[in-house]
């Protein structure tokens, strides 16, 4: 089994990717918008993961 | 006055209760199976695809398959959900996979994976219900 790399980053990313796409499948039904949708569901969710990374960044645990 | 129909009004096709039954059963134990039964390829190749890539993936970062347990609400909530995930969840506990290594950095990652993924299967099923009602 390969090494599990180290990168809480790589796994939110991934996370994110895939449940961008299960949701934007079942939310739309036409592939452009299911593309679109889920794209734009993938982005906001980084952009929340770094902006709510730099909100806590004053109060490390 | 003319009115509008909308998605509530418009008379549903329905369907008998053994193929509702089967329908669930099947998205199930096969996420994606429900929707590929009844037609819908794209999104049932999708399904079939991801979610079992989601658990695996949780399976590989040192995820836990948590047993149902009483004593700990929270651990009997994520067994739950881990178990939406038929097939998959199946093989992994007959294999004696996810036992989870609970000081591996990745492991609270593996859960939030083996969760999820049981959870949007539950979603999956509830999408394939609907069509095999003929709401959609």
């Amino acid at each position: 089994m390969p090494a599990l790399p180290a990168s809480h980053f790589l796994f939110m990313v991934v996370y994110a990717l895939l449940v961008s796409i299960v949701f934007a499948t079942l939310l739309k039904d036409q592939r452009r918008d299911q593309v679109m949708t889920a794209a734009k569901m993938f982005a906001g969710f980084l952009a929340a993961a770094v902006v709510v990374g730099w909100l806590m960044y004053p109060f490390p645990l | 006055m003319a009115t509008k129909s909308t998605t509530a009004e418009r008379p549903r096709a329905g369907a008998e209760p053994w193929r509702l039954t089967f329908v669930c059963v099947l998205a199930w134990l096969i996420p994606g199976a429900g929707h590929l039964l009844q037609g819908r390829r794209d999104k049932g190749l999708v399904f079939l695809v991801t979610l079992p890539l989601m658990f695996a993936f949780g399976l590989w970062l040192q995820g836990r398959i948590f047993p149902l347990e009483w004593s700990d609400p929270l651990v009997f909530l994520g067994a739950i959900a881990e178990r939406g995930l038929g097939l998959p969840f199946l093989i992994a506990h007959l294999a004696d996979m996810g036992l989870g290594t609970v000081t591996a950095q990745s492991y609270e990652y593996g859960n939030t994976f083996l969760m999820t993924s049981g959870l949007l299967n539950f979603l999956v099923i509830l999408d394939a219900f609907d069509i095999a009602q003929g709401r959609k």
